[in-house]
């Protein structure tokens, strides 16, 4: 929770925090305050540049392109949303229990989720979406489905450590049960590794909301969705070389600041409190770069295992290795998690 | 002036009447796997009265403690805390047991063993929190347990991150008390302290069982910090009490060689205590079998008679029950001491091999 308060302080927590709440914005009131109908054709003015009646041109269809990508951006947010929610429930409980679940209990649990690892991202879109329909809530289930074993490997490993700490056995000579121990001493340490997931995977999702809507999967036309706009904008480069522009603008700005959001609170996870200076964050970004020992523990000891992914606009489902169970008296510093961009294994699906 | 010194100097007022054994142990064994960490310990501590648990690193004191809180697995041996038993509870039982707070145990490090998230008011309160102490209730207990161990309660908002080291084992202790306990097993108390904050701690805990007719068993490496504060000290080696009695009788009338050997390691100036920690330092007296005496490796008086375990006795001229029992796990406890004189260090080193 600290970390969660220390990030605030941020400058540029609060810039993407402002973002964030800005297209938060646009995803509940888009449709209502676009100028025209996003669906309206009209085809006397296709691939038509900016204009006093179309702010930001018309598309291949002489759709409004400023309406479309303000009506799109409740369904990219949600679809996206979406996802994560499913990844979140089906890790981060399981991963939670799991530290409890005993050897062969973990044994099965670990294997499970590799195996759901390398299922290859498009193929099970697809056969998800030819067992279930062809639609958003089935194509974000599968995608979830997919998201899962990072949420769950994260907070695994964050959990583990904790659950030798110290505190927690005090807490077990008080008679306190499980379920207090997660409430009460283990969840609040986990939190900030859990809200550093999410945010990566809300961006991981809305790209590959857009790139399955490229694929014809998920959304359909004409509903307009960021990701949809793009693709179709791309057929037309050569009448239109900015068209793509817009739409790309708005999943950078979206992506980049859940990124930086991830990372400020990894980066306040680590240290304990929040880096005060550009140069502070600077030098942390580098250090993590370059695979150097990340700073653990901060002087009150109360760092969990800290999870940094470095920002991977390729969206995809990446999964972090989880390390090794630490030994018996595991008091130190928790064990940092690898790198997550060398895990990356699931090919873009576009 | 030395520690001892101080130690004794800041214990007030005369040891109470030692009431009704708060802790019985018998036989205590508790393997892990293989390894015998503690073999058949017997030991008892009464209320109102402080037992210092003293041996060097890995001998089992931590071990010893962790088993009659229910962290250590017992594989031998009886624990009753106030005549009831403590090793064969399990499951539902066992989270009763520990929620009543009869044991409390304090671990080492608070750093370690306080959540660094929680203020000092939850910690304090969590033992009560647990149990289903209403929370209109708990304020009170929280601010009476900070009270007594000398914490301002403008403290209790803060984590332990802006703790000092004496408060945080204040903290500690509160939270260990606020349960009101009937035995408090202390894991070297003050070890990570210094001088003046760990004889605060040591008067406190004094105090504190006088005040609450409270059972301490203090764990600690060095027989300085419990000089003064202990009414009865037993020393523990290789997972066997070698040794127990009055504090003093121990301290000053070791019966035997180890716990005279630990006596002495005490740093200091006196040339006649250096004499004696060379001879104890001597190789040992003759090559023993293993499963025998388990100091004998060490033991410049061992020989052909330490190959069988020695059984705790008494020694001359004490009693052998009651309070005042001062015992020794040792084949040699009534004739060492006059090998040791500094007349006899040539022959004890020309002594056969």
């Amino acid at each position: 929770m600290n970390t969660l308060r220390a990030s605030l302080r941020v400058p540029v927590a609060r810039a993407a925090l402002a973002v964030l709440a800005l297209v938060l914005l646009l995803a509940l009131l888009g449709g209502r305050i676009a100028p025209a109908d996003p669906l309206a054709q009209d085809t006397a003015h296709i691939l038509g540049g900016p204009s006093a009646d179309h702010l930001l041109g018309t598309d291949y269809l002489g759709r409004d392109v400023l309406s479309r990508l303000l009506a799109g951006t409740g369904l990219s947010v949600l679809a996206a949303v979406e996802a994560v929610a499913v990844a979140a429930l089906l890790g981060v409980v399981p991963g939670l229990l799991s530290v409890r679940f005993g050897p062969a209990g973990s044994w099965l649990a670990l294997r499970a989720v590799d195996s759901l690892m390398t299922l290859p991202f498009t193929l099970f879109a697809i056969a998800a979406v030819g067992l279930l329909g062809n639609g958003l809530h089935q194509a974000m289930l599968a995608l979830g489905v997919l998201l899962a074993p990072l949420f769950f490997r994260v907070t695994r490993a964050a959990a583990l450590g904790l659950d030798r700490a110290q505190y927690v056995e005090a807490a077990e000579l008080m008679g306190a049960s499980r379920s207090w121990i997660l409430r009460v001493h283990i969840w609040r340490k986990v939190l900030p590794t859990v809200a550093v997931t999410t945010a990566h995977a809300l961006a991981t999702g809305l790209l590959t909301v857009s790139s399955l809507t490229f694929l014809g999967i998920g959304v359909q036309p004409p509903a307009p969705t960021w990701g949809g706009m793009l693709a179709s904008d791309l057929g037309f480069l050569a009448q239109q070389p900015w068209a793509p522009i817009p739409p790309a603008v708005l999943i950078m700005l979206t992506v980049g600041a859940l990124n930086l959001l991830a990372d400020v609170l990894a980066d306040s996870d680590r240290t304990g409190a929040a880096p005060a200076t550009a140069r502070a964050r600077r030098v942390a970004g580098r250090r993590a770069a370059s695979g150097g020992p990340s700073v653990q523990g901060g002087p009150s000891g109360q760092s969990g295992p800290s999870v940094r992914g470095v920002p991977s606009v390729q969206g995809v489902p990446s999964v972090q290795g989880v390390p090794s169970a630490p030994g018996a008296d595991s008091t130190g510093p928790a064990p940092s998690v690898p790198d997550r961009k060398e895990h990356d294994h699931v090919p873009h699906p576009a | 002036m030395s520690i001892t010194a101080i130690a004794s100097a800041i214990t007030d007022g005369p040891t109470p009447a030692v009431g009704s054994p708060a802790l019985r142990i018998e036989r205590l064994e508790v393997r892990y796997g293989r390894t015998t960490v503690l073999g058949g310990v017997d030991l008892e501590a009464r209320s109102g009265e402080i037992l210092g648990l003293i041996g060097e690193t890995g001998s089992g004191k931590t071990t010893l403690a962790r088993a009659v809180a229910g962290l250590a697995p017992v594989t031998g041996g009886r624990i009753t805390v106030d005549g009831g038993d403590r090793a064969t509870l399990r499951g539902r039982s066992l989270r009763t047991a520990r929620r009543s707070g009869t044991v409390q145990y304090m671990f080492q490090d608070p750093l370690r063993s306080l959540d660094p998230d929680l203020t000092v008011a939850r910690l304090v309160g969590e033992p009560l929190a647990v149990a289903g102490v209403p929370r209109a209730e708990r304020g009170p207990r929280v601010r009476e347990a900070l009270d007594r161990v000398g914490l301002d309660a403008a403290l209790a908002s803060r984590t332990p991150g802006a703790l000092s080291g004496g408060q945080r084992q204040r903290v500690a202790l509160a939270r260990a008390i606020v349960g009101r306990p009937r035995l408090l097993l202390a894991d070297e108390p003050v070890s990570a302290l210094d001088v003046s904050n760990r004889n605060h701690v040591l008067r406190l805990l004094d105090r504190l069982r006088h005040e609450l007719g409270l059972a301490v068993v203090v764990i600690s490496h060095d027989l300085d910090s419990l000089a003064g504060i202990a009414d009865r000290i037993a020393v523990l080696y290789r997972g066997r009490i070698v040794e127990q009695g009055p504090a003093e009788a121990v301290l000053d009338r070791p019966l035997h060689p180890y716990s005279a050997l630990l006596a002495a390691s005490a740093p200091g100036p006196d040339p006649a205590r250096r004499t004696v920690l060379r001879l104890l330092r001597a190789p040992a007296g003759a090559a023993v079998p293993g499963g025998g005496c388990g100091f004998a490796h060490r033991c410049p008086f061992a020989d052909a008679a330490c190959a069988a375990v020695p059984e705790l006795g008494p020694g001359l001229a004490v009693p052998a029950t009651g309070p005042e029992a001062h015992a020794a796990a040792c084949h040699h406890s009534p004739d060492w001491r006059a090998r040791l004189h500094p007349d006899n260090a040539t022959s004890l080193s020309e002594q056969p091999r």
